[in-house]
C-alpha cells in the first residue's frame, strides 16, 4: 500500500531514464535532417544529464538562468546557420535542441508531462522531410516507449518495468488501431494549407521555372522519384518517345531561360492517330506543373477508378498555349491523374504572339553564335535544311555529352559552341534555340523528363529526377515540332538513358546505371512496395478521400451524418472491447461465470443483487422472496461462497460441476415473475 | 461498484496531451502530412484505449464495509473496507476519504483485500466514514476515473483523556483513615515522576531532601487493586467536556492498574467490572454522553 505522492516530488532515476528514452527516440529519426551540431547538441544534453551523477550537474538554481541562456545561444547559432529563423527548418532545429534543454531542466512529473508533449511534436516534424515506410517505422519505437513513460510519471515510487510496459503499450495501440483507421479515413482533408506556408516548405527537388547552364545537370544526380506511370493495357511507348513535357521556357536573357510572364490558355491536340492513355502518380514538387507525354490530347482527369464526387470539379489542371499543364495551386501532396497523349510530335502554333515571343534574343549577348547562325542560314535555302545543318554540326564537331562541363563566361552559348564544346542537355537545347532564333526561326526550350525505367515488379514506369531533360521545339510551317539536339550528340541518352550516354568514369546516379545487379533489383522491388504505400497512405488526400467515401456510398452524406457514424463506430468499438474483457474473465473463472449467470437470472426475475451484498445474504433474500426454491438458492449461495472464498480443496472440480447443475436447474424467468 | 456510477474525465496531463494532439493535427492539415495524420490518430487510439483501461480498472470492484474502529479524539480513527476484485489484477487504486486522505492499493486478480482508511477523530461521539472516493488514473495518467461509495459505517470517538490527570479518586467503600492504613500495608513498588495533584503523603520526601528531584511513591497491593467507583460527581467544578476527559483518563488509569471499576454518569450506569469489554463499554458511554438540558 502506497501513499499517493505529491506532484512536486523530484523525478526518480527510473522516471528520468524513461523520459530520456522517449526523447532520444523522438530525436533519432530527425537527426538526418537537422545540422550535425544541432543533432549532437540535442542528444548530448539528454545523454549528459543521464550519464552524470546529480551532484556533478549544475544546481537547479544555476540551471534556471543557464538554460534560457543556452537556448538563446542555440537560437542565434541557428539564425546564423540558416540566415533566417521564422521558417520550418530552423524551427524544427530549434525544437530539436529545446527538447534536450527541457530534459535537462525537468524537475518533477509535471515538467515531465510537458516534455512528453514536446517530444511527440518533435516526432511529427520528421514527416516534413520524409514520409516513406521507413519514416513511419522510425516513429514506432518512440510511440512504444510513450506508454511506459507516462506510466512511470504517474507512479513515482514504483519502478515501471520495461518489457511489460512496452507490451502493454503495444497492446493498447493495437486496440486503438480501429479508431486510428476510422479517423484517418473520415477526418476531412483540406485542398490547401490553412495558412501561408513558409517558403522552405515548398522547396523540393524537381524542375524549376528557370534553366541556367548546370541546373538540370545538378538535378540529374538525384535518384529521387519524380513520378510513376501506369499505362493502360500495360504498354509503354519505346524510350525514345517518352518525352514528358514540363515547363516551357521562351524568354532568354543571354544566359538563363525563363517562363513567359503570362500564360495563355490553349487546347489539346486534336488527333485521329493512335493515342496512349496512362495514369500518373506525381510526387509533390511544390510547383504547378503536371507532366504529360508529348503531346497532350486531353486535359488531365481524375483516374477512371476515381471520378470526382458528384458536383466536384473534374479539371485538375489547365493547358496553356505552349502545352504546359498547370494545376491551380502548388502541388504539396501527391496527385494522381489520367491523361491521354498522342505520340505525333507536332501541334499548331497560335498566331503572331506565339511567333514574336519565341524570336526574342538579347542582341548584345552571344555575338559569335548569332553571326554564325546568320552565315549558315545564308548557305541553305530552307528553314528545315538549316535545322538539319545545325544538327549535323552537333553530330560532326567534337561535342561531348557530360555532366561536368567546363565553366562558361558571360556569353555561355558562345563559349559552349565554339570553345569548350562540353555540355549537358540544357547546353545543347539552349544553344540550339539561340541558333534558330538568330536565323529567324521561332523556337523555345522545353524541360521535363525523358525516358524512365519500367519496374518489372509491378509493371509501371518510374521516372526519376535523374531523367530530367531539356529539348527544343521550333515553329515550322505554322506547327511546333520537337528537336532534341542532345540526341544528335548522344543518341543513347534518349534510347537507353543517362547511364548509357555519359562517358565512362563519370558519376552516374546509382539507379540510372545500366547493369541489373541484384541490389538494383531489390531496390526495384522495394520501389514497388513504396509505390503502393505512396498511393494508399501518403497520397491519401482530399481526392482519395472523396473516392473512398463514394465507394462506401457516403459521398452524399451530410457532415453530421458522418460524425454520427464515426461516433457510433467508436461506441461499438468500446462495447466490443469491454465485452471481450468480460468474456475473458468469465472464461478464466467458471465459478464467476456461473454466479454471474445465477445473479442475472434472479435480476431478470425482479431481484437485483445489491452491490455490497454477499452471496449468502443474497441467497437468503431470494429464499424469502421465493420460498418454494429456498433449498436451491441456499445451495447455490453456499457453494459459490465456498468455491470463491473457501480453502482450496481437491474436489473443487466436483463442486463446480455441482454448482453448474444447481444453476442449470434455476427456474426460468417467467416462473420467477409470477408472484 | 456498478458501472453506471463510474465517472471519467481527463486529468491535467490528459488535457495537455489532447491539446498536443490537436496541435499535431492542425500541423498535419496545414502541411498535408498524411503520416502526420496517421501518427496523430494512432496516438488518439492510444488515448481511447487508455480510457477503456481506466474504466476497466475500476469497474466491477465490490466494495463492502468491514469494520469501524474507535479512537480518542485527536488521534486517527480507522475504518476497514473490503475490496473484492472479481476480475484481472488492478493497479493504482486510490481510496480517498471525505477529508482528502488517500491510500493507494493494488488488487491482485480474483483477490479480496481489506483496506484501512483513516480519518482524524475530531470530536467525541459517533463519527461516520462519510463519502469515500475510489479513483484511479491507471494506466497512463491521462484519464482519471472515480466512483463514490457511501456506507453507513461509523466509529466511536472517545473523549480525549485528560493529561496529566489527577490520581484516581479513592474507593467509596472505605474512609480516608482505612485507606492510608491500607496504603501503609502495601508494599512500596517503586518511584515515579511526580505529577501535579499527587497526594502529599505519597511524595518521596527523602529523595526531595537529597535534592534528587520530585518523585511519588508507587504502591502495589490490596490498596491499588481495590474496586473503584468513578462518579460524575467526583469531577465537580469542571465543564462537561473536561469532566468527561477526566473520567476517560481515570478509566484508562484504572485499566492500567488492573482495578475493577464502576462508572456512574447522570444518564448511564455501568456496574463494577474489569477487562477490555468493560473498558470499551465505559469509554463508549463517555463518548456518547449527552447532558439532559
Amino acid at each position: 500500500m502506497i501513499f499517493a505522492s505529491a506532484p512536486a516530488t523530484p523525478l526518480t532515476r527510473a522516471q528520468l531514464t524513461w523520459l530520456a528514452a522517449l526523447v532520444l527516440l523522438a530525436q533519432l529519426p530527425l537527426a538526418l535532417y537537422v545540422p550535425l551540431w544541432i543533432a549532437a547538441a540535442g542528444a548530448g544534453l539528454v545523454a549528459a544529464r543521464l550519464a552524470l551523477p546529480a551532484e556533478r550537474l549544475p544546481s537547479p538554481q544555476l540551471r534556471r538562468w543557464l538554460l534560457p541562456l543556452l537556448a538563446l545561444v542555440v537560437a542565434i547559432g541557428i539564425r546564423m546557420r540558416f540566415g533566417y529563423f521564422l521558417a520550418r527548418d530552423p524551427c524544427v532545429a530549434f525544437l530539436y535542441v529545446l527538447v534536450g534543454i527541457k530534459y535537462l531542466e525537468t524537475r518533477n512529473a509535471r515538467d515531465g508531462g510537458l516534455l512528453v508533449c514536446l517530444a511527440l511534436f518533435l516526432l511529427l516534424t520528421q514527416f516534413f522531410y520524409t514520409q516513406t515506410i521507413g519514416a513511419a517505422l522510425a516513429t514506432l519505437p518512440a510511440v512504444l516507449v510513450l506508454g511506459g513513460t507516462l506510466t512511470a510519471l504517474r507512479e513515482a515510487p514504483t519502478n515501471v518495468e520495461w518489457r511489460p510496459a512496452i507490451v502493454q503499450t503495444a497492446r493498447m495501440i493495437v486496440q486503438g488501431i480501429p479508431i486510428a483507421a476510422l479517423l484517418f479515413v473520415l477526418f476531412p482533408r483540406l485542398a490547401g494549407p490553412l495558412w501561408g506556408l513558409p517558403a522552405d516548405a515548398l522547396a523540393r527537388t524537381g524542375l524549376s521555372d528557370r534553366m541556367a547552364p548546370g541546373s538540370i545537370g545538378a538535378l540529374s544526380l538525384s535518384d529521387e522519384v519524380a513520378f510513376r506511370v501506369d499505362f493502360d493495357g500495360g504498354l509503354a511507348p519505346p524510350p525514345a518517345q517518352r518525352y514528358w513535357r514540363g515547363p516551357v521556357l521562351s524568354r532568354f536573357d543571354g544566359e538563363t531561360w525563363t517562363l513567359l510572364p503570362r500564360a495563355r490558355s490553349g487546347v489539346p491536340v486534336r488527333t485521329d492517330s493512335r493515342t496512349v492513355t496512362y495514369t500518373v502518380t506525381l510526387e509533390p514538387h511544390g510547383r504547378l506543373w503536371l507532366f504529360a507525354l508529348e503531346q497532350p490530347a486531353s486535359l488531365p482527369r481524375r483516374p477512371v477508378d476515381a471520378p470526382a464526387a458528384t458536383g466536384g470539379d473534374d479539371t485538375l489542371a489547365l493547358l496553356t498555349s505552349d502545352h504546359q499543364l498547370l494545376s491551380r495551386a502548388p502541388l504539396l501532396q501527391a496527385v494522381r491523374y489520367t491523361e491521354r497523349s498522342t505520340l505525333v510530335g507536332t501541334f499548331p502554333g497560335v498566331g503572331e504572339a506565339d511567333r514574336r515571343d519565341n524570336l526574342q534574343l538579347p542582341r548584345d549577348r552571344n555575338p559569335r553564335a548569332i553571326a554564325f547562325a546568320r552565315e549558315l542560314r545564308g548557305q541553305v535555302d530552307s528553314d528545315r535544311a538549316y535545322i538539319a545543318a545545325v544538327l549535323d554540326r552537333f553530330r560532326n564537331e567534337p561535342f561531348v555529352y557530360t555532366l561536368t562541363p567546363a565553366p562558361l563566361g558571360r556569353d555561355p552559348v558562345d563559349g559552349f559552341l565554339f570553345d569548350t564544346r562540353r555540355g549537358f542537355c540544357e547546353h545543347y537545347a539552349g544553344a540550339f534555340v539561340v541558333l534558330l532564333r538568330a536565323a529567324g526561326i521561332p523556337a523555345r526550350v522545353v524541360t521535363g523528363y525523358q525516358g524512365g525505367e519500367i519496374n518489372p515488379d509491378g509493371g509501371y514506369l518510374i521516372v526519376r529526377q535523374s531523367d530530367a531533360h531539356a529539348w527544343s521545339e521550333a515553329l515550322l510551317d505554322g506547327r511546333w515540332q520537337r528537336f532534341d539536339p542532345t540526341a544528335a550528340v548522344a543518341p543513347s541518352r534518349v534510347e537507353r538513358g543517362l547511364g548509357a550516354a555519359l562517358p565512362l568514369g563519370e558519376q552516374i546516379p546509382y539507379m540510372a546505371q545500366l547493369d541489373m545487379t541484384w541490389l538494383k533489383q531489390l531496390r526495384l522491388h522495394w520501389d514497388a512496395i513504396n509505390y503502393q504505400w505512396q498511393r494508399g497512405v501518403v497520397g491519401f488526400n482530399l481526392d482519395r478521400q472523396r473516392d473512398l467515401l463514394r465507394d462506401l456510398r457516403l459521398d452524399n452524406a451530410r457532415p453530421w451524418q458522418i460524425v454520427a457514424l464515426a461516433a457510433g463506430a467508436i461506441l461499438l468499438w468500446g462495447i466490443f472491447l469491454l465485452g471481450i474483457a468480460r468474456m475473458k474473465l468469465l472464461r478464466v473463472d467458471p465459478v464467476l461465470a456461473l454466479w454471474a449467470q445465477a445473479c442475472r437470472r434472479l435480476a431478470l426475475g425482479g431481484l437485483r443483487r445489491n452491490p455490497e451484498e454477499g452471496p449468502l445474504a443474497y441467497a437468503q433474500r431470494a429464499a424469502r422472496r421465493w420460498p418454494q426454491w429456498r433449498a436451491l438458492f441456499e445451495r447455490i449461495g453456499e457453494s459459490y461462497a465456498l468455491l470463491r472464498y473457501g480453502p482450496q480443496t481437491t474436489d473443487r472440480a466436483d463442486l463446480i460441476a455441482a454448482l453448474r447443475r444447481s444453476v442449470d436447474t434455476l427456474p426460468p424467468v417467467r416462473a420467477l415473475r409470477v408472484r | 461498484m456498478r458501472h453506471r456510477r463510474i465517472y471519467i474525465l481527463p486529468t491535467r496531463r490528459g488535457l495537455m496531451f489532447i491539446a498536443t494532439l490537436a496541435i499535431m493535427l492542425v500541423t498535419s492539415m496545414n502541411y498535408g502530412l498524411s503520416l502526420g495524420f496517421a501518427l496523430t490518430f494512432l496516438l488518439s487510439g492510444l488515448v481511447a484505449s487508455a480510457l477503456l483501461k481506466t474504466y476497466r480498472n475500476l469497474a466491477g470492484i465490490a466494495v463492502s464495509p468491514v469494520a469501524a474502529g474507535e479512537a480518542f479524539a485527536g488521534t486517527e480513527l480507522s475504518f476497514s473496507l473490503s475490496f473484492a476484485n472479481a476480475g484481472a489484477s488492478r493497479s493504482g487504486i486510490l481510496v480517498t476519504t471525505a477529508a482528502q486522505r488517500s491510500v493507494s492499493v493494488d488488487l491482485g486478480a480474483g483477490a479480496t483485500h481489506i483496506v484501512q482508511v483513516t480519518s482524524e477523530a475530531l470530536r467525541r461521539g459517533r463519527q461516520s466514514l462519510g463519502r469515500v472516493t475510489i479513483s484511479s488514473d491507471f494506466p497512463l495518467g491521462l484519464w482519471r476515473g472515480w466512483a463514490y461509495v457511501h456506507f453507513a459505517l461509523s466509529g466511536v470517538v472517545y473523549p480525549t483523556p485528560e493529561a496529566p490527570a489527577p490520581p484516581l479518586p479513592p474507593g467509596h467503600e472505605g474512609s480516608d483513615a482505612r485507606r492510608s492504613a491500607r496504603a501503609a500495608e502495601a508494599e512500596l513498588a517503586g518511584l515515579r515522576d511526580y505529577q501535579r495533584g499527587d497526594a502529599l503523603n505519597r511524595i518521596a520526601w527523602k529523595a526531595v531532601a537529597r535534592g534528587a528531584g520530585w518523585y511519588s511513591k508507587q504502591f502495589e497491593g490490596a490498596g491499588g487493586r481495590g474496586p473503584l467507583e468513578l462518579e460524575w460527581a467526583d469531577t465537580q467544578g469542571l465543564d462537561t467536556e473536561a469532566r468527561l476527559s477526566r473520567l476517560t483518563a481515570w478509566v484508562l488509569a484504572a485499566e492500567r492498574e488492573a482495578r475493577a471499576f464502576a462508572l456512574r454518569l447522570p444518564e448511564a450506569e455501568l456496574p463494577l467490572g474489569q477487562g477490555a469489554t468493560h473498558r470499551r463499554s465505559a469509554l463508549t458511554a463517555l463518548a456518547l454522553f449527552t447532558e439532559k438540558a
